[in-house]
């Protein structure tokens, strides 16, 4: 925390470069149409359903035709599309896209038991449509993974408010909304120092409010009717705003982190008589009967336990073998392999729940949540790799996501008539060598740059980048230094880097491609950020770019002697 | 189809370490416990004597038995078969225990917020406990409501711990625990004893008010001539349940002065059953307890560890038991909960109780104080199979529990008990280098895999609590 500060001046102080930039060169361009066609593509329509060879027509942001023998209107941009595979754009079942977290200092509490309603998270009457922030950079994250349209949510609060459904594109916060007032978003977010200390008092609470909630409907219709003679009943916004979830027109969407929660959440579900889907929960397989048996769909998490390595020790032993009973420290090795199996057994069935939800036949769309984007693709591979069936996957990103949020009408399928969200790739979604190309939502074209390699790269050059790296890096004319420290061959290279406001961060990945270093880390606030350059000799030079901020600082370093 | 490829599913990616079957949690079993000193509590003790369980129920005591086709016999010559033991005070089983930010939180339930994955269950089947009463905490005069949970070990849903029919109960508090809370940490009543009294008075009164208007609000409705809108309020309609009898009372208690306080408050209110818990100084009011026809759920000899409970004796159990107070031992504890036998024993040292009367301290007696004795807490025929076998006496300082059985299901067996018992593993925890460490008289093993928490009346209340008072 002590280190905000200083990164916050740095930002401001590279805050006017951008400005200039901005002026400069990104004044966008009215497109000169609005019409595109695809020509020659491979077309998933829907999982399961494919044409070869054919085109599709995007106008005003409608897809116009999809077909092999579709005419390529005269004012069309025409895509030559021969290697490439267009899908319909995905869909986060549910998520924080474009929601900004909320910023608002905690007001003192001088009754706990009665807090004010925004500590205490009962604000069902906010809207995500009011939260909205066209510039997060989760947006275009989400975009260069497919993503076209999100159902996202309020963060906080037990009862947090109504969901909506995005865009992943707009200039405004309006420009994203799709729709609004969706569902309710609940969840167990207790109020720290504050009546719902616990989950415990969650459920007391929701159950209470969903009957008040009932009544006061119930009683202002009769009230409308008949005054004379009746008390008033006092306009109450929280009342208001539950009337429809607690009379069943409304759906709740149930935040869940574990099967705990889930179970309880069914329970509130029978007690009030609401309808709720479930979401989260990345192992949902001690429930995956129950759901199949209530028909109950679920947003399913897609932020996997991280995968989880057998123990070193444990080939030799053989969890086969493992004991039951450790009699001595002799049995530590074998009790240490056995635990270590049961945590890869458990990343193992989280990874086989999705599967499983299929077989049961469960309607399931992927929620992305909170997770981190990079994970995305990986953690769909995982999936398939444990047996699900890569057009459930599909599915459960396009179709299967469309229906449960009754978007079905303008999303899910490439179809004519259907909005123009797609993804174009250069092979199967789920294939680890493919990458997306470009990605249209609402019509509107985003081409994913492929990165330049930068001037005087050599991918034929062999360099050494191991060592100990004495770096200087400009931040808008002050000068920062520190150290990194890089370990390995060329294949598997592995460090740190040292600053004053971070301290000593790992690299998430470091890559060596000729001479070209790239070394990929996250810090505290600024999120992911990549360091790339060129080695000659002793010396490097490149830049650190901040993918969150969108800048860009120049860095060289050099490699302190042996 | 879809069966196929589950079935699929489940052989193409085996589990690599072979879990325990679990019986599922709505399982009830049959078994035939054969030649086994049976101390049946209620009658008795029978030598020589088999059990057959039918069904989760227990269908006939007597000599020699026969085994009906498929039904397992367990061989228990010179072991000895006594009812599940049922603790009346725990707080194991539960995510939440104290909702401590009002006086009076009657409307929470800890029946809401079961944790089937609780591992201090299964510790508890290990020492033959087949029964506990999850308690909310400690923290205010009137807590939430507990639940009475059947030791069921082996399902992911809360549901099925629940024991179905028994009756709902709730905790109150009485003395520094609340006045701490409430009184000192935030200033308001109650501050004193005497301001806990009318904190009863006063919750008892406006749900005496509040459950008269709403049932008139009801009754306008029902005769289409519905009256101004009296709204829906859990803590009131909870308190109303209190008042109607219909939700048991068990009271966080120490000394005398405040136990009779509360029986008068009761009997101003009408209301006729409760049990006091803890209840050190039970003791000098033995007599009034009984005329009231309170139950008394005491530690064996744990006491000294706060003020209120300087003036204790080891010899409460057997005191109120002679005075006629109905009498059970608790834990209120994890690790207590595993050796409740032992804690029943030492009311034999301390006042020479019998046999039987030991016993019922943890079995027929708390079974009474939940509502639920014409269930279990005896080996009678048309009762629950609620079983422990034990090696030897029970109030033996000797004996092991061995076998423990829940409607008719072995939940416990210690021939086939390994170390590792956890129903989820999180595959986010490391496994730690497991320590060995020596204190003067143990070796343990731990492995922060497995969870060794500590829970108590008051659980919850500090890390919140602190963070007020910092406020």
């Amino acid at each position: 925390m002590r280190r905000l500060p200083v990164l916050l001046l740095l930002l401001c102080l590279a805050a006017p470069a951008f400005a200039q930039r901005a002026v400069t060169e990104d004044t966008p361009l009215r497109p000169v149409t609005r019409a595109f066609a695809l020509t020659n593509a491979r077309v998933v329509q829907a999982p399961g359903q494919v044409l070869e060879n054919a085109t599709v027509v995007v106008r005003d942001g409608l897809i116009e035709a999809v077909g092999a023998g579709v005419t390529v209107p005269f004012d069309a941009e025409v895509i030559p599309a021969d290697s490439l595979t267009v899908y319909a754009g995905f869909i986060d079942a549910l998520g924080y896209a474009g929601v900004a977290k909320s910023e608002a200092e905690r007001p003192d509490i001088e009754n706990p038991d009665e807090p004010p309603r925004e500590v205490a998270g009962l604000t069902p009457d906010q809207d995500v449509r009011a939260l909205l922030k066209a510039d997060d950079a989760r947006i275009k994250q989400l975009r260069e993974l497919g993503f076209t349209a999100a159902h996202v949510a309020p963060r906080d609060g037990f009862l947090a408010g109504t969901t909506g459904t995005i865009l992943l594109a707009g200039d405004t916060p309006e420009a994203l909304v799709f729709r609004g007032d969706m569902a309710l978003l609940a969840q167990f977010d207790t109020a720290p120092g504050a009546y719902p200390a616990t989950p415990m008092a969650i459920i007391a609470r929701v159950r209470e409010l969903m009957r008040q909630a009932a009544d006061q409907h119930d009683a202002e219709a009769l009230y409308a009717e008949l005054p004379r003679g009746r008390g008033r009943i006092a306009y109450d916004p929280v009342m208001r705003a539950l009337a429809p979830a607690a009379r069943g027109d409304q759906l709740i969407v149930f935040v869940v982190d574990n099967s705990n929660e889930a179970f309880r959440a069914l329970k509130l579900a029978r007690d009030t008589r609401t309808e709720v889907y479930l979401a989260g929960l990345p192992d949902p397989s001690p429930l995956a009967d129950r759901l199949a048996a209530e028909d109950r769909p679920l947003f399913l998490s897609l932020d996997l336990p991280e995968p989880v390595e057998d123990d070193a020790d444990s080939t030799a032993t053989g969890p086969a073998q493992a004991a039951t009973r450790t009699f001595s420290y002799e049995g530590l090795d074998a009790e240490r392999a056995t635990l270590q199996a049961k945590r890869r057994d458990a990343m193992a069935r989280a990874e086989r729940s999705a599967a499983l939800l299929d077989s049961l036949g469960v309607d399931f769309a992927f929620a992305l949540m909170d997770m981190k984007p990079g994970d995305v693709q990986d953690n769909l591979r995982r999936l398939i790799a444990a047996g699900l069936p890569e057009d459930a996957a599909l599915a459960a990103l396009t179709t299967g996501a469309a229906d449960l949020l009754n978007l079905d009408a303008t999303m899910g399928t490439v179809e004519a008539g259907k909005m123009a969200n797609l993804v174009v790739t250069d092979g199967s979604y789920f294939d680890e060598e493919t990458t997306i190309q470009m990605v249209f939502v609402d019509g509107h074209k985003f081409e994913l740059a492929t990165e330049e390699p930068p001037e005087g790269a050599d991918p034929d050059a062999v360099v050494d980048a191991a060592g100990t790296w004495d770096y200087t890096a400009d931040v808008s004319g002050q000068s920062t230094s520190g150290t990194f420290t890089l370990d390995g061959n060329a294949d598997a290279l592995s460090g740190s880097i040292t600053t004053d406001q971070f301290g000593t961060i790992s690299f998430d990945s470091v890559t060596l491609d000729g001479n070209v270093l790239t070394m990929v880390f996250s810090a505290q606030g600024m999120g992911r950020i990549t360091g790339s350059g060129l080695i000659e000799g002793d010396t490097f030079t490149g830049s650190l770019d901040v993918a969150a901020a969108d800048f860009s600082i120049p860095i060289e370093a050099t490699r302190r002697p042996e | 189809m879809r069966l196929f490829l589950s079935l699929l599913l489940s052989f193409c990616c085996p589990p690599l370490i072979a879990q325990p079957l679990l019986p599922p949690p709505d399982a009830r079993g049959d078994v035939l416990i054969r030649d086994a000193t049976v101390l049946t509590v209620t009658n008795g003790t029978l030598e020589g004597t088999d059990v057959l369980v039918r069904n989760g129920t227990i269908e006939a005591i007597g000599a020699d038995l026969n085994a009906p086709r498929g039904v397992p016999v367990i061989e228990a010559a010179g072991k000895f078969l006594m009812p599940g033991i049922i603790d009346a005070h725990s707080h194991l089983g539960i995510s939440s225990v104290n909702e401590w930010t009002a006086p009076v939180t009657a409307e929470v339930d800890v029946g809401d917020v079961v944790n089937p994955l609780d591992l201090g269950i299964y510790r508890a089947l290990a020492g033959g406990v087949t029964v506990s009463h999850a308690m909310h905490g400690s923290a205010n005069v009137i807590g939430g409501q507990n639940e009475t949970l059947k030791h069921r070990w082996g399902t992911f849903d809360p549901e099925a711990l629940k024991m179905e029919g028994a009756p709902p109960t709730i905790k109150f508090a009485l003395g520094e625990n609340p006045i701490r809370v409430h009184g000192r940490g935030r200033d308001i009543r109650p501050l004193s004893r005497m301001g806990v009294e009318q904190v009863f008075r006063g919750a008892f009164s406006e749900a005496e008010r509040y459950a008269e208007a709403r049932a008139a609000y009801l009754a306008s409705i029902e005769e289409g001539q519905p009256l101004t809108l009296v709204p829906f309020d859990d803590r009131l309609e909870a308190l109303a349940g209190v008042l109607a009898g219909d939700i048991l009372i068990h009271t966080h208690s120490y000394r005398a002065d405040e136990i009779l306080m509360l029986m008068d408050v009761l009997a101003d209110f009408g209301v006729e059953r409760i049990t006091f818990q803890h209840v050190n100084e039970g003791f000098k009011v033995a007599p009034e307890l009984a005329e009231f026809g309170a139950g008394a759920s005491i530690f064996s000899d744990w006491y000294a560890y706060k003020f209120e409970v300087d003036y204790s004796t080891a010899y409460n159990a057997a005191v109120l038991t002679r005075n006629g107070v109905c009498t059970s031992i608790n834990s209120d504890s994890r690790e207590l909960i595993r050796h409740l036998y032992h804690e029943a024993a030492k009311a034999q040292r301390y006042g020479g109780l019998t046999d039987d009367e030991a016993l019922a301290l943890i079995t027929i007696n708390p079974a009474w104080q939940l509502g639920i004795d014409d269930r279990v807490g005896s080996i009678e025929v048309g009762k629950d199979a609620d079983l422990a076998l034990f090696d030897g006496h029970p109030l033996s300082i000797y004996a092991i529990p061995e076998v423990t059985i829940v409607d008719g299901v072995v939940r416990f067996d210690r021939n086939a008990d390994p170390d590792d018992m956890r129903l989820r593993v999180d595959p986010a925890v490391a496994v730690d280098e497991v320590t060995l460490h020596a204190t003067s008289h143990h070796l343990h093993f731990t492995s922060n895999g497995i969870e060794m928490h500590t829970h108590g009346c008051m659980q919850g209340v500090e890390q919140g609590f602190n963070r007020l008072l910092r406020r």
